[in-house]
């Protein structure tokens, strides 16, 4: 249901495939993520806010991933997410799989932004058809792409895209905020209004209104979640970022707690439509707003659009969105959508 | 009655006997599930002289249950005086486990399978079964399957290293999907139906006053069997007012706002909701021919019942709204309507339950869109409504509500007749975790 | 149950005991099924007047496969285990002498748990002098010979009356109740017995054998006690106790095979309820009232509610349920009602108490001429001190004294009561309308 999500929130689909300009570079094997931090962490000393961000060309891609040897993570990464046992990679675990190759781009010396201090600000995932563990012509190819102002910088897309037999499997676009950039020509950072033309059409749809207008839903759920889940998620996920390990490593980045992976929640959240309804091929959203504090306690309202007034089929051939807040107090964390497409 | 239910023979109450409700942690502390569904069947033989009966079944289950108490009926079976060859197994189906298992052996009576049954509850928080967290748990899992000590070490270094997976979990009434307790789901109901404080003190004071007039009366007399020391349920409290409820704070539902932005008031307290409860309770069954063959009293016919589901977990429906549905399945069914019926029990899991039972009910739009009904479904009137106390008053250890409930509706409709010459009826509806409803209609026989 | 004296003084100091002077009380024979009627042989003893009879106690005796004697000589070594006095034929005090010091000469050689049973008739209106002096004289014979029997045996009468036979069923019923074990702790009673209209055959090992009875108070104690021993009798019993007392009620009628009814006596429609729990069984045929309550205060000190709840409980609820039950016209009913020894003696701090026991002495030979109309009777039976978790709370030097003043010198077993209440409430025993039998060992003081 396209209805859910803004039109183009996640490109064309027809369009697959790095943008032509780009220049593909193949990979033996899927970077290994450690590595990668810490090359971004010395790299994002050198980059340093400037006015003129461009980004680079350059696509990577690797061939015939190994998925089978993927069988004791992806079951971890369920347990920890609250999927279902399966075969079938979800597009969480999807986009945890691409991730690393997503890195390898902004890792890049001239990759213009510091990957260390960058914002998730929202994740918008297609997923075609299924990715079975064990399944062969696995290919993940990855690019930055749509740098373009923000109120408080520069943001920009990572794109994924997985093959499977040569078939677009996944497509999924994470759009960081880099605060203090600006791109060439726009100037100093335009205080847009959130929602307003800064913004592309990804931006998930939500029940409430604007940001400044949000009004708790009802909830129908809630999540208490422990100082471990930062960790347990960064072990499946591979995105050990300090600030979800410990409260130590969250201070030294300006949090007073460590705070939960956004995408452990959205994930949550889809996880909790589950794969029963949700259907092989879906859409999946997530916007994030303030970081959950661990350990902390989430209300969740999981709802199906047409409840929340989307005009859209009712029941969960319809689709569902999701809000989370801190419990007790309207401070939004994050919002998104999951459809069968 | 137009009815489409293939005839078969009746299965008749022919009594009950629970032991009194007691609060989590008070008299039946140290006291198990299996002592307590013993002492209710005990009461039950003692009351009908079935020493050494030999009965067609005894159903029934727990809610929180130990490991060990895989076979929690049949052991209970063998405890008591009943013959040892009366076979016996378990059922769980929430706090619909009780009157799911007269559902069950009904239904063997009616087909002619069984002759007689019991069934019943039990449960207890005093003495619930504690786990072990799942790290613990994985790790002497492994430990168990390991080959030779080494492995088995191996297996259990690990928990040395982290003193904190020692740390017990206590079961909790959170739903599993939703993380909410029970009383947030209702809450969370209640908000959306407008139910206000007001209304829900008083479903509790007249629970409580209805109850003590009961127990004054004599109601609980064949009913009841002592236990621990205990003759009355001790979450009864006689003397309560409206004053008294409307000091109490609330517990649920707190900091939940409304569509305009304006926090909902929070209405649910621990007065107008069930407390955690211990307690056990059985209901004897037979075919009409078995009763009277022993000259066994025939209190009422379970003439059918009903069993919903609701699409909770996403918030279309309430937690608890399961019976809303059930009920007018289970009437047009019998080709009844509320006005047909007596005495409606409906099991007071919280005060708001029952009113937005009925609210959904008179609500025209909620009937149409939600039940496919052509209109509202109907009033209930109040004086027919819990008339000697319910769950609020009584409390409500899970499983043991059902059989309460049951003999209580049997009795009421058992005297009604013999005072009036016509027949009456009771509905019994009561709500279930995991929006589950199951319901039954009772006649007087 | 016996009770430490006892016990001590039965034990390896028993000789001592017995060179200070100190209470004898011996270890009481109780029934146990199988065991035998009496610990040894049984002398039959009259005057000359009442040979006939004597005979015809000869013949009955002996059909129960005794060892029956007619001459006090034993063989060396030999005890007797009863000695049964025939007086029905005496006219005069005088012609009773020889029997009874034939009687005398052998105690000496009456075993341990022996009996000594006279067999006389009753005192009637209209008797000539002589003939009532010489029945009435009986009694103070057997009261006295009751205090003179040591080592748990005891001396009681079958008193006939209204001209019944010898060899009545009434009369052999109560003999043999009073040789028997079951008879352990009475002691110097009579008891008229007149004909009885039963005619059948007695089941001597199940004398209650498809009777329905009722027994209320029967949650603990006396009451539960009765229960078991009506049920060893055959009886199908239906127990009934207060509701507090539930619990054990239910354990007490799974015990027994019965049926558990929580009532309080005192509800207005407690008879109904009674019946309707005893109909689907085929009853009631027997009702014991057993229920009582005590709520001592010296008269002085005594509320209301105390005096009312006592009365309430142990008198009126009797009179309610047995006017009840005839009105809904219950045929063949045995009523046996709980008295006590405080409603014939008196007792310090029982006025009310006392005043409801006597009470019942009275309603049980009022109701009795009531009942025997529909076939029926009404008895009563007067427990003196028993060992029970009731007298367990008096204080030890008042418990202590209580067990040593009867001719038994201890006190009774709740089993005790149960036995003669079995005993007056089977078919046997219809003769024996209106009265109250004392089950005291003797007890100190009142008639």
């Amino acid at each position: 249901m396209i209805a859910v999500t803004g039109a183009g929130g996640v490109g064309s689909v027809a369009g697959a495939g790095a943008p032509p300009s780009y220049a593909v570079t193949e990979l033996a094997e899927l970077p290994a993520l450690g590595g990668l931090y810490a090359r971004g962490a010395v790299g994002s000393v050198a980059k340093r806010p400037r006015a003129d961000v461009a980004l680079p060309p350059a696509a990577y891609r690797v061939t015939d991933v190994d998925t089978t040897g993927t069988g004791p993570r992806l079951a971890a990464y369920q347990r920890v997410v609250g999927e279902p046992a399966s075969d079938v990679l979800s597009a969480g675990f999807l986009h945890v799989l691409a991730f690393p190759l997503a890195t390898a781009v902004m890792v890049r010396p001239d990759f213009p932004l510091g990957l260390l201090g960058m914002v998730h600000l929202r994740n918008a995932v297609r997923v075609l058809r299924p990715v079975r563990l064990g399944d062969d012509g696995v290919e993940v190819t990855a690019w930055a792409e749509n740098a373009r102002a923000h109120r408080r910088g520069v943001q920009v897309d990572l794109v994924a895209e997985i093959l499977a037999a040569g078939e677009l499997a996944y497509r999924g676009v994470s759009t960081y905020l880099a605060k203090g950039f600006t791109l060439p020509g726009v100037g100093a950072a335009e205080p847009g209004r959130p929602g307003g033309s800064a913004d592309d059409g990804a931006r998930p749809r939500t029940s409430g209104a604007g940001r400044d207008s949000w009004v708790p839903p009802l909830p129908t759920a809630r999540w208490r979640l422990g100082k471990d889940i930062g960790p347990a998620y960064g072990a499946v996920s591979g995105d050990r970022n300090p600030i979800h390990l410990s409260s130590l490593g969250a201070k030294a980045f300006g949090f007073p707690r460590a705070i939960a992976h956004g995408m452990y929640t959205a994930a949550r959240a889809l996880a909790e439509v589950g794969p029963a309804r949700r259907g092989d091929a879906y859409e999946w959203t997530a916007e994030f707003f303030k970081p959950v504090l661990l350990p902390g306690s989430v209300d969740l309202a999981i709802r199906y659009a047409s409840d929340a007034g989307a005009d859209v089929l009712p029941g969960s051939a319809g689709g569902f969105v999701y809000d989370g807040w801190r419990t007790g107090r309207a401070v939004r964390h994050l919002a998104g959508a999951v459809a069968p497409l | 009655m137009a009815s489409s239910i293939p005839t078969t023979r009746e299965a008749v109450i022919i009594g009950g006997n629970r032991i009194p409700f007691s609060r989590a942690g008070k008299k039946y502390v140290r006291t198990s599930n299996q002592d307590m569904f013993t002492a209710a069947l005990e009461g039950l033989v003692a009351r009908f002289g079935l020493q050494n009966e030999l009965l067609g079944e005894v159903v029934g289950g727990a809610v929180l249950k130990n490991s060990r108490d895989f076979n929690l009926i049949r052991e209970s079976v063998l405890g008591s005086s009943l013959a040892p060859a009366t076979p016996a197994y378990d059922l769980q189906q929430a706090c619909g486990t009780g009157l799911e298992a007269a559902i069950a052996v009904t239904n063997k009576i009616k087909l002619g399978q069984i002759e007689s049954a019991v069934a019943g509850g039990t449960d207890t928080i005093s003495d619930a079964p504690i786990a072990v967290g799942d790290k613990l748990r994985r790790a002497l899992l492994q430990a168990s399957h390991a080959r030779g000590t080494g492995d088995r070490v191996k297996a259990l270094l690990p928990v040395l290293g982290h003193p904190k997976w020692l740390a017990p979990e206590t079961p909790d009434t959170g739903e599993p999907r939703t993380g909410l307790s029970m009383g947030e789901h209702q809450a969370i109901t209640t908000a959306k139906w407008g139910i206000t404080r007001e209304a829900q003190d008083e479903i509790a004071l007249k629970s409580h006053q209805n109850l003590y007039r009961a127990w004054e009366e004599g109601f609980f007399d064949d009913l009841v069997t002592p236990f621990r020391g205990l003759s009355r349920d001790d979450n009864l409290r006689g003397d309560t007012s409206a004053e008294k409820l409307a000091t109490l704070k609330p517990v649920f539902g707190r900091g939940l706002t409304g569509e305009d932005g304006s926090p909902l008031p929070a209405t649910m307290t621990a007065g107008n909701s069930t407390p955690l409860t211990d307690g056990a309770s059985t209901v004897l069954f037979g075919s009409r021919d078995w009763a009277e063959e022993r000259d066994l009293p025939v209190l009422a016919k379970f003439v059918d019942a009903e069993t919903a589901g609701v699409d909770f977990v996403h918030g279309h429906e309430g937690l608890l709204m399961a019976p809303v549905a059930a009920v007018p399945r289970l009437l047009t069914r019998n080709g009844l309507t509320l006005e047909d019926i007596d005495f409606f029990e409906i099991h007071e899991a919280f005060a708001a339950t029952v009113l937005t039972t009925l609210a959904a009910w008179e609500d025209e739009d909620y009937c149409r869109d939600e039940l496919g009904l052509a209109g509202a479904f109907g009033k209930v009137d109040r004086d027919k409504l819990n008339v000697n106390g319910s769950s609020l008053a009584a409390g409500h250890p899970f499983a043991a509500t059902g059989g309460r409930i049951l003999a209580t509706a049997a009795k009421l409709v058992h005297a009604k007749a013999a005072e009036t010459g016509t027949p009456a009826r009771a509905l019994i509806s009561v709500c279930a975790a995991g929006g589950l409803g199951v319901t039954a209609l009772v006649e007087s026989a | 149950m016996t009770d430490s004296y006892t016990r001590f003084a039965n034990g390896g100091l028993k000789p001592l005991v017995k060179k200070l002077g100190l209470p004898q009380p011996a270890i009481l024979r109780r029934h146990k099924p199988g065991s035998p009627l009496t610990v040894g042989p049984v002398l039959v003893v009259s005057d000359d007047a009442s040979a006939a009879d004597a005979d015809a106690v000869t013949t009955v005796l002996t059909s129960w496969d005794l060892d029956v004697r007619r001459s006090p000589e034993l063989a060396e070594g030999e005890r007797f285990g009863a000695v049964v006095l025939v007086l029905t034929g005496a006219e005069h005090p005088q012609d009773v002498s020889a029997a009874v010091l034939t009687v005398g000469g052998i105690l000496r050689r009456l075993a341990g748990n022996g009996r000594v049973v006279t067999v006389s008739r009753a005192p009637a209106a209209g008797d000539a002098p002589a003939l009532a002096a010489a029945r009435a004289g009986v009694e103070g014979f057997v009261r006295s010979l009751g205090k003179e029997l040591r080592g748990g045996s005891t001396a009681n009468g079958v008193q006939l009356a209204d001209g019944a036979a010898v060899d009545s069923v009434s009369a052999v019923a109560t003999l043999r109740f009073f040789l028997s074990a079951k008879s352990a702790y009475v002691d110097g009673q009579l008891l008229p017995v007149g004909p009885s209209t039963f005619s059948g055959d007695i089941d001597w090992d199940r004398p209650l054998a498809g009777k329905v009875a009722v027994v209320t108070g029967a949650a603990r104690g006396i009451g539960a006690a009765i229960a078991r021993t009506m049920a060893r009798d055959g009886a199908k019993v239906v127990v009934v106790d207060v509701p507090p007392a539930g619990e054990a009620l239910s354990a007490v009628a799974n015990s027994v095979n019965g049926v558990a009814l929580q009532l309080d006596v005192t509800a207005e429609d407690a008879a109904d309820k009674i019946l309707a729990a005893a109909k689907p069984l085929g009853g009631p045929d027997i009702l014991v009232h057993n229920a009582g309550i005590t709520r001592d205060k010296l008269l002085a000190n005594m509320k209301a509610d105390r005096w009312d709840s006592v009365i309430a409980v142990n008198l009126a609820s009797q009179l309610r349920i047995n006017a009840r039950l005839l009105e809904r016209g219950v045929e063949g009913l045995r009523i046996v009602s709980l008295a006590s020894t405080s409603g014939i003696a008196g007792n310090k701090g029982q006025t009310n108490y006392a005043y409801s026991k006597a009470g019942v002495i009275g309603h049980t030979a009022a109701t009795a001429p009531l009942v025997a109309a529909a076939g029926g009777t009404a008895n009563a039976v007067a427990p003196g001190f028993i060992e029970t978790e009731m007298t367990a709370r008096i204080p030890f030097a008042t418990r202590s004294v209580a067990r040593m003043l009867p001719s038994l010198a201890q006190g009774g077993e709740p089993v005790d009561i149960a036995e003669a209440i079995c005993f007056l409430a089977s078919d046997p025993a219809s003769g024996v309308n209106g009265q109250t039998l004392r089950v005291c060992g003797q007890h100190l003081v009142g008639k």
